[in-house]
């Protein structure tokens, strides 16, 4: 993934239009090659088909370019034979590089320059990109096959800077720079997630199989992608839809050794062009997608953990037509998850908590020596439905396009209750959105940038009717959620230089229906809120080798219902938690700079941050018990305080031999609660990860070590000044259980092979070690850490067949 | 049909669909999470009974729960039986009789401090043989002052598997409440 990353800066580094030299890669003039070879072919916008004027089409080992003509066309003419990288590339518009060998066989074809053997016709389709001065890493290709069968939390810790925040194995969350739900934003398929994201044991409801490329964006994104993107967002986009009639597919079959889990998914695409005899080209193509996985309890390197199965049943449909300068496309996908929760971390009351703290290890009734799949009680239940509509137009002045989403998320969470009664913790949500953007051409050739309106109109259904709730003492109220937002961003390239600024409007209306606590009428509240949010950013590429990205961004975030309205134990995290009616949004403001290097040898970034919140909303204990009919329960207030987070990403991958290369990342966190001047609790600790790669044809062995230090940055008091220090019992953590868990090493191999098989086909195979000495540790930002150890040593065989 | 008209025609139906896949709703079946508001204690001793209580009728949170004294004779036997009652709903929903058809799952532990206080003896056995306690005997000792914890240990089958032992150690706290106790 980091390597991909990275090649696509090279890229961006090698345009001889933007004044590059040539540093490196130049070919020597060699006696015995065939200089007169040439590349030649047409440069199409992925979607339109419709020719892109004055894109850069350049061959990356020589550093030699040229730019598409009126009609989209360029031809490359002088080549040497060779392997070479060609790239096409235009100001918003993501790169493409293909690989080509332009070869020579006999002497007597020296002269034949229009010989087969040494033409080459590349047409590039390039596809949109909407940011440029903000750092991005992306998932791609051969890293994200890697993480295949994962869930989507687990799956994005191959980046550096993103962490999970878990409840167990199998509920992950996504964490970047210390931060997660709701400050984390996640485009599925250009539709803002909209599911249960408040919760801390609410993974995010989406089978990453649909995905084909995810990409994380570090930092306050707000001005594009929605205002509470304040740590960052991700995006999950699937392949363009195909246009030929050719039909295409994909099978992954996936067997991980822990818990037995079986995963298959497969991919079915193909199309149809000019369904109507008509001069206007038009095409349709379709894709449809399912996941099934199946996986039982799963072990730690001591004992199983009963209860800890999981099924899921994933589903997406996607078609497309395009007519002219039409395009229409429309995506429904249905994901269904049940997830056991470990039977050993229900808790009754903190002095169940700390009877668990002080066995250290689960009850032997918790830990059973048989192997199942049944998943009994509690366990969670989740279904999301999305419904994606969008149309485009293109016009001469710039394209515009409508997405309209739906999306219903159905949670139940079924817990351990008497009689086998099914009372159950039930949310309803459904949400829709709506996008109308409008990208625009090259003003005065240097200025292209979108402008847009977006709206979100939410119901949440907790108890009775929307208007009507029938019971008081719900976990989240009843609400009637609208937002609208207008946004314009706009860059500027000159030479080595590339200018972005921007900025949004949004406005928040939130209807709250709720019974008040002893009282029978339902209470209306209402909240309105806006604001304005900033972007500006700069990339500057000196020369070849080095590239630095600045970027200011502001993002804000009004506090959600939870924050406002918990007031009961929250089961499981043995808390009682307590929403503060009286929050105000929260603002941020992160700066960012990023540096590349890129050399033949060496390939490395390095990202700095400093996020500062103001108000930055949280759950802070408050050291004293709050006596309920089940026993005391440590009680959490939701609060506010100025909040910096910053730190350090560093990635690097050195090529030390000519198969042999070295990657290294390394993420740094410091999280301070700047009023009360003591860390943040719950941020994810400093980790350093190093892999060795060897590759040899269509082989690769990899070793990787992934070292994650003791998170010693803990809160150690208690902020609530107003509390009177006779009523805190709970101060020895800071309000926390038990202290955060050692350092760990782990270490992890994989092997993986491709086979090409006959025309097109494909097939690679993989086995991946995680955890390969069974090592034994807990991880500070796991909630099971108190109960129980992490998962042990998980073999997993992969087989990817596409055709 | 003009061919211009067919993104057009494309784009109301998928309005349509859009818009049809609207419905109210409604969530009928969401009841409270098995809310305990009230542990009565009944202690009888020749004839009599007294009734001590721990309500918290708002539920978690909210106001503080009321607490009852437990003023015992000393030296006297009683024989204890509890009620456990959800009295925010209406009708009051007893809890007792829930425990008292899944006794295989459930174990009332109750802890005098400091332990001379008195001594409870389980006066009932469920399936496997294993203590209850919703009825039991209780043998005050001297005049003296102190607490006597309640607690209901939720017990129930893991996979199918028993897990309830005859100790406290299983399960989790359905009620943990503590009450004062006077003994004259």
């Amino acid at each position: 993934m980091r390597k991909k990353h990275f090649i696509f800066i090279i890229i961006l580094h090698l345009i001889p239009q933007l004044g590059t030299k040539v540093l490196f890669g130049q070919t020597k003039s060699e006696v015995h090659r065939e200089c007169d070879c040439f590349i030649q072919g047409i440069v199409l916008d992925d979607v339109s088909k419709l020719p892109i004027v004055g894109a850069v089409v350049l061959i990356k080992e020589l550093n030699k370019g040229v730019s598409t003509d009126a009609k989209g066309f360029y031809k490359i003419t002088n080549i040497c034979q060779g392997k070479y990288t060609v790239i096409g590339r235009i100001v918003g518009y993501e790169e493409k590089s293909y690989t080509l060998n332009l070869e020579h066989g006999a002497e007597q074809n020296i002269k034949l320059s229009e010989s087969e053997l040494h033409l080459a016709n590349i047409d590039i389709k390039a596809q949109k990109i909407e940011n440029l001065t903000q750092t991005k890493s992306t998932l791609e290709n051969a890293a994200l096959d890697q993480t295949r069968g994962q869930s989507l939390g687990e799956a994005l810790k191959q980046i550096s800077g993103v962490t999970t925040l878990q409840t167990g194995s199998s509920i992950a969350k996504p964490v970047i720079h210390g931060m997660h739900s709701n400050r984390v934003l996640i485009l599925n398929n250009g539709v803002r997630q909209e599911g249960q994201q408040w919760g801390s044991e609410h993974a995010p409801e989406i089978d990453p199989f649909v995905a084909k490329k995810i990409t994380v964006l570090k930092g306050a994104a707000g001005v594009r992608y929605g205002s509470d993107a304040i740590a960052g967002v991700i995006m999950l986009e699937p392949e363009a839809l195909p246009d030929s009639t050719k039909i295409n597919g994909e099978i992954n079959s996936i067997y991980f050794s822990n818990g037995h889990q079986i995963i298959t998914s497969g991919i079915l695409e193909g199309g149809l062009r000019k369904i109507f005899s008509t001069k206007n080209p038009c095409s349709f193509g379709f894709r449809l997608q399912g996941t099934i996985k199946r996986g039982g309890d799963i072990s730690t390197p001591n004992y199983r953990l009963a209860n800890t199965g999981i099924s899921e049943l994933n589903y997406s449909l996607s078609a497309d037509y395009k007519i002219k300068n039409w395009v229409s496309d429309i995506f429904f996908s249905q994901f269904n998850t049940k997830i056991g929760i470990f039977a050993g971390s229900h808790i009754g009351n903190v002095s169940d908590l700390t009877e668990a703290l002080k066995r250290g290890t689960p009850l032997a009734i918790y830990t059973p020596e048989n192997f199942t799949y049944t998943i009994g009680r509690p366990y969670q239940d989740v279904q999301h439905n999305l419904l994606k509509i969008k149309n485009t137009h293109k016009n001469p002045n710039g394209n515009l396009s409508l997405t309209l989403g739906r999306q219903y998320d159905f949670r139940k969470e079924i817990d351990i209750l008497r009689g086998d009664k099914n009372l159950v913790q039930l949310f309803k949500l459904t949400t829709y959105t709506s996008e109308l953007l409008f990208e625009h051409k090259p003003l005065f050739k240097l200025l292209t940038g979108s402008a847009g309106i977006t709206g979100l109109y939410q119901e949440n259904l907790t108890t009775g009717t929307l208007t009507q709730p029938r019971t008081s003492t719900v976990l989240i109220p009843n609400f009637k959620n609208f937002t609208a937002g207008l946004f314009i961003i706009e860059r500027i390239v000159k030479k080595q230089w590339e200018i972005e600024g921007g900025f949004r409007y949004d406005f928040r209306h939130l209807n709250v229906y709720r019974i008040p606590r002893g009282t029978q009428s339902v209470e209306l509240d209402k909240l309105n809120n806006e604001n304005v949010t900033g972007t500006l950013g700069a990339s500057f590429r000196p020369n070849a080798r080095w590239n630095f990205l600045t970027n200011i961004s502001s993002a804000w975030r009004a506090a959600t219902v939870n924050e406002l309205y918990s007031d009961g134990v929250h089961h499981g995290a043995a808390s009682f938690e307590r929403g503060n009616e009286n929050l105000v949004p929260e603002v941020a403001l992160n700066l960012s700079l990023t540096a590349n290097y890129i050399s033949k040898r060496v390939q490395s970034e390095i990202h700095l941050y400093n996020n500062f919140i103001n108000n930055f909303i949280f759950l802070s204990p408050t050291g004293r018990p709050a006596l309920t009919i089940r026993g005391a329960f440590p009680e959490f207030f939701y609060t506010q305080t100025n909040a910096r987070f910053r730190g350090i990403d560093l990635s690097a991958n050195f090529q030390i031999l000519k198969n042999i290369s070295l990657n290294s990342k390394f993420s740094y966190l410091e999280a301070q609660d700047l009023t009360n001047n003591q860390p943040l609790i719950l941020i994810p600790a400093n980790r350093w990860e190093n892999t060795l790669r060897y590759e040899w044809q269509k082989t690769t062995i990899s070793l990787t070590n992934i070292y994650v230090f003791k998170q010693n940055r803990v809160p150690n008091k208690i902020i609530f000044k107003d509390i009177p220090a006779s009523e805190i019992i709970f101060s020895e953590f800071g309000g926390d259980f038990a202290p955060p868990p050692p350092a760990y090493s782990l270490w992890n191999a994989a092997i993986s092979q491709q086979f090409v098989i006959g025309n097109k086909q494909t097939l690679g195979i993989s086995v991946t070690v995680s955890n390969l000495f069974n090592s034994v540790y807990r991880d500070y930002l796991n909630r099971f850490r108190y109960f129980s150890d992490e998962i042990g040593r998980n073999i997993a065989l992969r087989a990817k067949y596409s055709f | 049909m003009k061919r211009s008209l067919i993104p057009l025609t494309y784009l109301m139906i998928s309005l349509l669909l859009f818009i049809s896949s609207c419905k109210k709703d409604s969530v009928d079946s969401v009841e409270e999470n098995e809310l305990v508001t009230s542990v009565k204690l009944n202690f009888s001793s020749g004839g009599t009974t007294q009734t001590f209580k721990f309500a918290d009728p708002d539920g978690d949170g909210g106001a503080a729960p009321i607490v009852e004294t437990i003023n015992l004779k000393a030296n006297t036997d009683y024989t204890l039986t509890i009620g456990i009652l959800d009295e925010s709903k209406t009708p009051i929903n007893n809890i007792t009789d829930e425990v008292a058809t899944e006794k295989d799952e459930h174990l009332f532990i109750y802890t005098p401090s400091p332990s001379s206080l008195l001594t409870y003896t389980y006066g009932d056995k469920d399936s496997r043989n294993f203590n209850v306690g919703l009825t039991g005997n209780v043998k005050t000792g001297a005049a003296a002052t102190g607490k006597l914890k309640v607690q209901l240990r939720h017990q129930p089958p893991i996979n199918g598997k028993p897990s309830k032992d005859g100790t406290a150690t299983p399960g989790s706290d359905d009620v943990n409440i503590d009450f004062n106790i006077s003994i004259q």
